[in-house]
C-alpha cells in the first residue's frame, strides 16, 4: 500500500515535484524567521543577560556616545552584589540597523579570558594578551567575513591581526570581535584615552540585579558623567527595539509560511484525490476499510509535506550554520543559530501540515458513494 | 442452505421528481458452484442487484445472505473487511489502478488478508497463471491490451479465493475475439475451481455459457433455461 501511494505521487511528478519545492521554500523562510525568533528569546533570557549588568552614559544610544570615565568600574567594584566590573570600549561600523554589522569590544584581554563563556576553536589567548593590535573573532563574523588566524582585518581606521576564532555560550557574544582596551582606546577618530563606552557588571549570585543597578547610578551620579545601569538582556533589548518590533512582526511571516504550505499541499491532495476518486471506490470496492483509504491519503499528503519541510528546513539550518547571518544596531547584534529546536519544530511543523492539509481530501476519499462513483464513466 | 439468498428484496432510486423501483421485493438463490447469467434490458437494475450482492450498495428491505452473512446489517468498514475476504468484482470496464503493474494490481486484495509473503506470492502467480498472464506480470494496465487488462481484473476477482465472484458485464467492453477469450476464462475458473459465478450481460450468447440464466424484466425474475435448453 506504501508503494501505492509513492507510486501516484511519482505518476504526477510534476505536480508532486513543484508542491515539494513550493513547500521547502516556505519551510525554509519558516525556519530561518524561527531562528531570528530564537536569537531574540536567547538575547533577553539566559544568565548572561539576567544577571549582568551594562553601565551606559544616560541618554546615549550610539556606542560612540557614551563616554564614561575608565575610572569608575573601582567604584562599581566597590559596591555590594558586585564580584567583577570590565570596562569596555565598544566600535561599530555602522550604528544604524544592519545586517553587516561589525562590532569591536576592546576589554583586559586576562579579564576576557577568565569572565566571558569563550573558548578559542583556533589561535591562542596567549597571542592575543601579548600582542597589541591581536584580536580574537566570534565565529560568526570570520564565518561571514571569512577570517582566519594570521588573517590583517582592516575596516575604517581599525586593523587588527586575527589572533584566534572563538565560539561562546551566548550566541550573540560570536558576532563580537575582541581587541584589548588600550587598542581601541587608542584608535584614530575616537579618542578615548581613560573613556570607555560601557562597564560590563558581574554580579555575586545573592545579589538582586536591579537593586545593584539602580545603587551603581546612585552612586555615579555624583561623578562626571550620569549613567544609565541596566540589565544586559534589558539593555540589548532596548537598543534593539526598533528591530525587536520588527521581529517580533516577522514571527507572522512564520505563520504565513506555514499557511501557505497547508494550502499548497492541501490544493494538491485535494486535486489528485478528485482525479482519482473512482479509483477510492474501486479500492473500497475489492475491500479496502474507509479509515484505510482515509489513512492512503493522509499518508500522500503528509509525505508531501515532510520532504519539502525536511529539504526546507535542513536548508535554512545549513544557511544558518554556515552564512553566520547576525542583525545589529548600536552596537547590539542579534545572532541566528541553527539549533535542534529549530530542526524539531520544522519537522514536527511539516508533519502536523500534511495531516492537516490531508484531511478533507481524505474524508472525500473514504468517505466516497461507491456506486455513484463507479458509474461514472 | 444456498450460498446467497435474497429475500423480499426492494431497492429504488428517486430520480427528481419521480422514483424508479428496479428491484421490487424479489427472491434469488444461488446455489454454491453455480454459474448463474443475469440478462435484461438496459436500465432494469442488474448492476443494482450485483451491488447489494456485494454490499457496496443497500437495499430498502429485504435481506441478503452471502455465505452465512446478513450483508444488510454490516457497517461500511465491516462490510470492507466482507469482501475482502468473501467477494470479488470483476468491472465493465476493468478498473485497474493505473500505476500499479499487472502484478501489483492482482497483489492488492491479498494485503487486506493476513497472509505470509510466500502465500500471497503463490496465489497472486497461481491467479496470474489462470487467466494466462504470467509473462505480462511487469508490464502496467497502459501497455496491455483491452482482453489483458479484463484478465488482469479477473485475476485480481479471484486472487483472495472469494466465496462469490460477480461480474457486470465482463465483456461488454471489448471485441468479439476477446470476448470469447474471457467468457472462455469465466466456464473455466466456475467448472475448474468451482468458483460462484454471477454474471451481467445483455449478450445472449454470452449468458448462454452460464449454467442458469435469468432474465431481470420490471423488477421480476424470469427463469429462461437450464444449460443446454437454450436456443
Ligand atoms: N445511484 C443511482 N442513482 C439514481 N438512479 C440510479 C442509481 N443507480 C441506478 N439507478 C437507476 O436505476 C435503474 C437501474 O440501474 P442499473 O442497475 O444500473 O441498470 P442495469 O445495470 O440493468 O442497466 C436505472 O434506471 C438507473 O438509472
Ligand atoms: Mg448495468
Amino acid at each position: 500500500m506504501t508503494r501505492y501511494v509513492l507510486k501516484t505521487l511519482w505518476r504526477h511528478r510534476t505536480r508532486t515535484l513543484l508542491t515539494v519545492t513550493g513547500a521547502a521554500v516556505a519551510m525554509f523562510v519558516f525556519c530561518f524567521v524561527g531562528s531570528v525568533q530564537e536569537g531574540l528569546q536567547r538575547l533577553t533570557s539566559g544568565a548572561d543577560a539576567e544577571r549582568s549588568l551594562i553601565v551606559f552614559q544616560e541618554n546615549r544610544f550610539c556606542p560612540t556616545t557614551s563616554r564614561l570615565p575608565e575610572d569608575y568600574a573601582r567604584k562599581i567594584s566597590e559596591l555590594p552584589g558586585v564580584r567583577d566590573v570590565m570596562p569596555i570600549q565598544v566600535w561599530t561600523n555602522n550604528c544604524r540597523a544592519s545586517l553587516d554589522i561589525v562590532v569591536f569590544n576592546g576589554a583586559d584581554p586576562d579579564q576576557i579570558q577568565q569572565t566571558r563563556p569563550l573558548k578559542l576553536l583556533a589561535g591562542s589567548w596567549q597571542q592575543f594578551t601579548s600582542q597589541r593590535d591581536a584580536a580574537i573573532v566570534g565565529r560568526n563574523v570570520a564565518q561571514r567575513r571569512g577570517l582566519k588566524v594570521g588573517d590583517q582585518f582592516s575596516i575604517g581606521d581599525i586593523s587588527v591581526n586575527v589572533a584566534g576564532i572563538f565560539q561562546s555560550t551566548v550566541p550573540s557574544e560570536e558576532n563580537l570581535i575582541y581587541t584589548s582596551l588600550k587598542f581601541l582606546q587608542y584608535t584614530r577618530g575616537l579618542d578615548a584615552a581613560g573613556l570607555v563606552t560601557q562597564h560590563e557588571v558581574l554580579l555575586s549570585s545573592d545579589a538582586d540585579p536591579d537593586r545593584v543597578a539602580s545603587q551603581i547610578d546612585e552612586t555615579l551620579r555624583a561623578g562626571s558623567v550620569a549613567t544609565k545601569t541596566r540589565r544586559k538582556g534589558a539593555f540589548q533589548a532596548s537598543t534593539l527595539s526598533d528591530l525587536v518590533d520588527l521581529i517580533g512582526f516577522a514571527h507572522w511571516l512564520g505563520y504565513a509560511c506555514v499557511g501557505l504550505v497547508l494550502s499548497l499541499v492541501a490544493t494538491t491532495t485535494v486535486m489528485s484525490v478528485q482525479d482519482r476518486i473512482k479509483e477510492y471506490a474501486v479500492l473500497q470496492t475489492i475491500g479496502v476499510r474507509p479509515l484505510r483509504a482515509l489513512r492512503l491519503v493522509l499518508a500522500e499528503s503528509t509525505l508531501l509535506c515532510l520532504v519539502g519541510g525536511w529539504l526546507g528546513t535542513a536548508l535554512a539550518l545549513l544557511a544558518l550554520g554556515l552564512g553566520g547571518f547576525a542583525i545589529g544596531a548600536e552596537g547590539a547584534t542579534i545572532a541566528f543559530r541553527p539549533s535542534f529546536d529549530l530542526a524539531l519544530s520544522g519537522i514536527f511543523t511539516s508533519i502536523l501540515v500534511g495531516v492537516v492539509a490531508g484531511l478533507a481530501p481524505a474524508i472525500q476519499a473514504a468517505t466516497v458513494p461507491i456506486v455513484n462513483a463507479l458509474r461514472e464513466a | 442452505m444456498a450460498l446467497v439468498e435474497l429475500r423480499g428484496v426492494s431497492k429504488s432510486f428517486r430520480k427528481g421528481d419521480e422514483t424508479i423501483t428496479p428491484l421490487d421485493n424479489i427472491d434469488l438463490n444461488i446455489e454454491a458452484g453455480e454459474f448463474l447469467s443475469l440478462m435484461g434490458p438496459s436500465g432494469t437494475g442488474k448492476s443494482t442487484l450485483l451491488n447489494l450482492v456485494s454490499g457496496i450498495d443497500r437495499p430498502d428491505s429485504g435481506t441478503i445472505m452471502v455465505a452465512g452473512t446478513d450483508v444488510t446489517q454490516l457497517s461500511r468498514s465491516k462490510l470492507a473487511d466482507w469482501r475482502a475476504a468473501n467477494l470479488g468484482y470483476i468491472f465493465q470496464t476493468h478498473n485497474l489502478i493505473p500505476v500499479l503493474t499487472a502484478y501489483e494490481n492482482v497483489e492488492l486484495p491479498t494485503l487486506l488478508l493476513k497472509l505470509s509473503s510466500s502465500q500471497r506470492r503463490q496465489r497472486v502467480e497461481l491467479a496470474m497463471e489462470a487467466v494466462g498472464l504470467s509473462d505480462r506480470a511487469e508490464h502496467y494496465p497502459r501497455q496491455l491490451s483491452g482482453g489483458q487488462e479484463q484478465r488482469v481484473g479477473i485475476a485480481r476477482a479471484i486472487v483472495a479465493h472469494p466465496k462469490v465472484v460477480v461480474a457486470d458485464e465482463p465483456t461488454g467492453s471489448l471485441d468479439a475475439e476477446t470476448s470469447e477469450q474471457v467468457q472462455v476464462l469465466l466456464q473455466r475458473l466456475n467448472k475448474e475451481l468451482n468458483i460462484t459465478l454471477l454474471m451481467v450481460t445483455h449478450d445472449r450468447d454470452v449468458a448462454a455459457i452460464a449454467s442458469r440464466q435469468l432474465v431481470l424484466d420490471r423488477g421480476k425474475f424470469l427463469e429462461l433455461a437450464e444449460a443446454g435448453q437454450t436456443s
